[in-house]
């Protein structure tokens, strides 16, 4: 098995440079480039090719490709023009945001999506139950920025519970441990919600469909007949057999989400990849947008092997394969 | 059922603490003072920034040999002492010999001297560097190749006296030496190459009233008082937050919510919510800085664009002054500025804003809005709907033409959108296409356009050379390609008007000639809204920017939160 990762792994390297590399040429293609973008009356046009100089965009494609490469091959990302610094630091900062937003996201869509699931199986075709389904089917449909938006309003501004926007209040770094974690938690909680809510709707619809076959096997007929408890059939027999296709969903999402969840990043001005994805697209930040893509490309192909790992964890007869 | 309990004993917990962190951050918010901003900050080198607010910071941090004042009424900048205590003209005015402060330091204990002065200009000046404030040394006595010769230009006489030797005398010499200077023992241990991605960029030594505490990137920068300064003096703020919020609407919603205490970039739809609902906010409208118009390619953009500038032959459309005239006068403009800019925005004449009233000529006024004189005078010149199709015709060429607008910003395809309504009434077409802004401005520099929608904003000091001289080579932005041999003859003048003052009676037949040739059609000029919360007092916000003299700044009761 642990062949077989290290396999994938390297697959999924030789594929992230792959998808970078056409990153590279569309958008070297696009038209303007980082030092266009500053066009102005002030600048002269001598500063303009000046700065193209620095930045090393006067060269051929190729070279810049073979150089950008090189570097890459070495653990440089190069220096972004977009944020004078170098890639690599830029990335460092972001990542544990986002992954931090992304796994918050997850357990909630994971805890949520489970606990409606259970409440709709139990009541079945009963009130609760045509809440749970309907409600899922509305929150899964509406737009993440809408639910961000109607979350801000509610949680920030009408009960004025929950911070609207960034990752510490102001003067935080002054606060003791325990206060300046939950200060965090408190930002975290927000858009972790906005994009779990949606994602978590999806899983319960999904499960529900799923613990509905469960419950009718033998072996949880069986459970009950020996007088289980209800929450120990559910977390022992129903749920790990039911969860299977959830995990693969939620690896791929986790895979996406590394990317960067750009809405509601945005949104709440959570320092994260999307954010950095989005302003090294519109700065024309070749360097940054490269290491951008290539980040998000491993963190697909890297959402995917954890879910088959985890598939593999559920389900013994998975390992085989693995 | 323990369960149960349990869970929503912590859930209440959470909440208390929540309520708690509140609290605490509203104590942390005595004496200091968030702005909400729409980006971050790349650099706090000004020789390397490109952006204002960066800008804006970086002179706060740093030390320059003047200060800089806007006298309103009547229109011009005046310099105070900072860096320099005094300073003197000699040469006719060619050289500028200022005498330091000795009692200056950097924040880290070194003196600041004139060789720090000299040493920023020759980076401000090297074109391996690639500063965008190079053209602050144009005036500068320069090499027999055309470029800045430092050595001759800046003479330093010993650590308290530096001279600038400018070619010429102008209006705007001290304006060109008062910009930041940075600490040549920082910056002088690395090689010139490596200096853009050099550390203390980010971890700034300066003289100002104010010192970096912490830039977390992304999310926000910290000031704090530099207690070392005194230029002018440590400010009086404990700190002074600059938080990155790129929503528009997020920063809206925290301005009234008392997050944040001052939001720029306010749009006039936005002033009656905030008035409303947020009564401890003010705003504060800084009007004459931006100007909208529409911009008529004077010249054929095709025949231009494929000799490389060296064909020049009239727009098919633009190309009269007349038809130019009749454009003008079939658009409403002042009904524009009304619905557009609400009670925010004022009628133009012409480039030259009303913020320098020495300058203006009062005996102008803007065209009327006159469809019929407009179709009157677009039959004079032959523009007839001969093929009865609603849209007026020449020698079998329609009246039908692109305008261009920067893409992603709905307030030009407003204005593109009014246009075109308005035009089409006249029996005049109008196409519009949304132009990616990394391309919007070489578009028109390359003239590769036929009208379009576009504005700017203007210094303090009247310079029209980039956008009305002829030579369309050497200053490409005169976009509209307007070539006039007497105003270039008023430009040479005005440039060599050592007295900004003096070049009035040139400003004033300036802006008849415009009126007279409408080269694009001037729109209106937009205020720059800037939210405040009342508890933020000593603020001098107006047309030298949001945190101009930031270090007065200190915080009081507020009305509401």
């Amino acid at each position: 098995m642990a062949k077989r990762i290290a396999k994938r792994a390297l697959n999924a390297i030789l594929l992230s440079l792959g998808v970078a590399t056409i990153a590279f040429v569309v958008i070297h293609v696009l038209p303007g480039d980082p030092a266009t973008a500053l066009i102005s009356p002030r600048l002269s046009s001598s500063t303009i090719e000046q700065l193209r100089t620095q930045y090393g965009l006067d060269r051929p494609l190729h070279v810049q490709y073979g150089l950008w490469l090189w570097s890459l091959l070495h653990g440089d990302f190069g220096f972004s023009f977009s944020q004078q610094r170098d890639v690599l630091n830029i990335l460092a900062a972001a990542l544990p945001y986002t992954i931090i937003l992304a796994l918050t996201a997850i357990l909630i869509e994971l805890f949520l999506g489970s606990l409606l699931a259970l409440l709709a199986v139990r009541t079945q075709n009963g009130f609760i139950d045509k809440i749970v389904t309907v409600g899922a089917l509305v929150t899964y449909t509406l737009p993440t920025f809408w639910i961000a938006i109607l979350l801000i309003s509610i949680f920030s501004y009408w009960i004025g519970l929950l911070p609207p926007a960034q990752v510490h209040s102001v003067g935080a770094e002054r606060l003791s441990s325990i206060p300046y974690a939950i200060d965090f938690l408190g930002h975290l909680i927000l858009p972790a919600l906005a994009i779990g809510l949606p994602g978590a709707a999806g899983i319960a619809r999904f499960l529900r469909a799923n613990l509905l076959k469960v419950y009718q096997l033998e072996y949880v007929l069986a459970a009950y007949s020996m007088g289980m408890s209800e929450l120990r059939i559910f977390f022992s027999y129903a749920l790990p057999n039911a969860l299977l296709p959830v995990v693969t969903i939620l690896g791929l999402e986790l895979g996406a989400l590394i990317g960067g969840a750009l809405v509601v990043e945005t949104v709440f001005a959570w320092p994260g990849m999307g954010r950095l994805t989005v302003i090294a697209i519109f700065a024309r930040d070749y360097p940054l947008v490269l290491a951008c893509t290539i980040v998000s490309g491993l963190g697909v192909i890297g959402g995917n092997l954890l879910a088959d790992i985890a598939a593999s964890v559920l389900d013994p007869r998975l390992r085989k394969e693995m | 059922m323990k369960l149960w309990a349990f869970l929503l004993g912590v859930l209440i917990i959470l909440c208390l603490d929540l309520y708690g962190c509140r609290s605490a951050d509203e104590d942390a918010r005595e004496g200091t003072v968030v702005l909400g901003i729409p980006a971050d900050i790349s650099t706090l080198n000004p020789i390397f920034v490109q952006e204002v607010t960066e800008g804006e910071i970086c002179e706060l941090i740093y030390p320059m040999l003047v200060d800089a004042t806007f006298d309103t009424t009547i229109g011009i900048l005046r310099f105070e002492p900072s860096l320099a205590r005094s300073w003197e003209f000699r040469n006719e005015h060619r050289d500028v010999v200022f005498h330091l402060r000795s009692e200056a330091k950097w924040s880290d204990g070194v003196p600041v001297t004139a060789h720090d002065v000299r040493f920023t200009y020759e980076l401000y000046g090297d074109p391996d560097l690639g500063s965008i404030r190079q053209s602050a040394l144009d005036g500068l006595v320069k090499t027999a190749g055309g470029s800045v010769d430092v050595d001759k230009s800046i003479e330093v006489v010993d650590d308290s006296t530096i001279v600038f030797h400018f070619q010429r005398a102008y209006a705007g010499q001290l304006f060109d030496a008062g910009l930041p200077i940075v600490p040549a023992h920082i910056f002088n241990k690395v090689p010139r190459p490596e200096l853009r991605a050099y550390a203390p960029n980010r971890q700034p030594v300066g003289a100002g009233p104010f010192v970096l505490e912490s830039w977390k990137p992304l999310q926000e920068l910290v000031l704090i008082p530099n207690a070392e300064s005194v230029l002018p003096g440590p400010a009086k703020l404990e700190r002074l937050v600059f938080r990155i919020l790129p929503d528009n609407l997020s920063r809206l919603q925290q301005l009234k919510r008392g997050d944040i205490d001052l939001m720029g970039g306010l749009k006039p739809i936005d002033v009656s919510d905030v008035t409303s609902k947020a009564p401890f906010v003010h705003i504060v409208s800084i009007p004459g800085r931006e100007y909208f118009f529409l911009g008529w390619n004077n010249v054929d953009g095709t025949t231009y664009a494929a000799s490389v500038g060296a064909s020049i032959r009239p727009h098919p459309l633009f190309g009269s002054s007349v038809v130019r005239r009749a454009l003008t006068l079939a658009i409403n403009r002042k009904e524009m500025a009304a619905s557009l800019r609400g009670g925010y925005g004022q009628e133009a004449l012409g480039p030259i804003s009303s913020l320098f009233h020495w300058a203006l000529n009062d005996t102008l006024a803007p065209l009327p809005y006159d469809p019929a004189a407009a179709s009157r005078l677009l039959s004079k010149e032959g523009w007839l709907d001969n093929d009865g199709d609603g849209i007026l015709d020449k020698r079998n060429q329609r009246f039908s033409f692109l305008i261009i607008v920067p893409a992603g910003d709905q307030f030009y395809l407003d204005i593109a959108n009014l246009v075109q309504r308005q035009l089409r009434e006249i029996g005049i077409e109008v196409r519009i296409q949304p132009i990616d802004g990394s391309v919007f401005f070489p578009t028109l520099i390359e003239k590769k356009y036929d009208a379009c929608v576009a504005g700017f904003e203007v210094p303090l000091q009247i310079q029209m050379d980039d956008f009305w001289n002829s030579d369309l080579r050497r200053y490409p932005f005169n976009i509209v390609s307007f070539r006039s041999r007497r105003v270039d003859q008023i430009l040479e003048k005005a440039r060599a008007s050592v007295n900004e003052i003096d070049a009035a009676p040139l400003w004033k037949e300036f802006q008849a000639i415009l009126h007279q040739e409408q080269p694009c059609t001037f729109l209106f000029w937009s205020d720059k809204l800037v939210g405040v919360n009342d508890r933020v007092q000593g603020t001098t916000i107006g047309v030298l920017g949001t945190t101009y003299h930031a270090w007065e700044w200190h915080t009081g009761e507020s009305s509401g939160r």
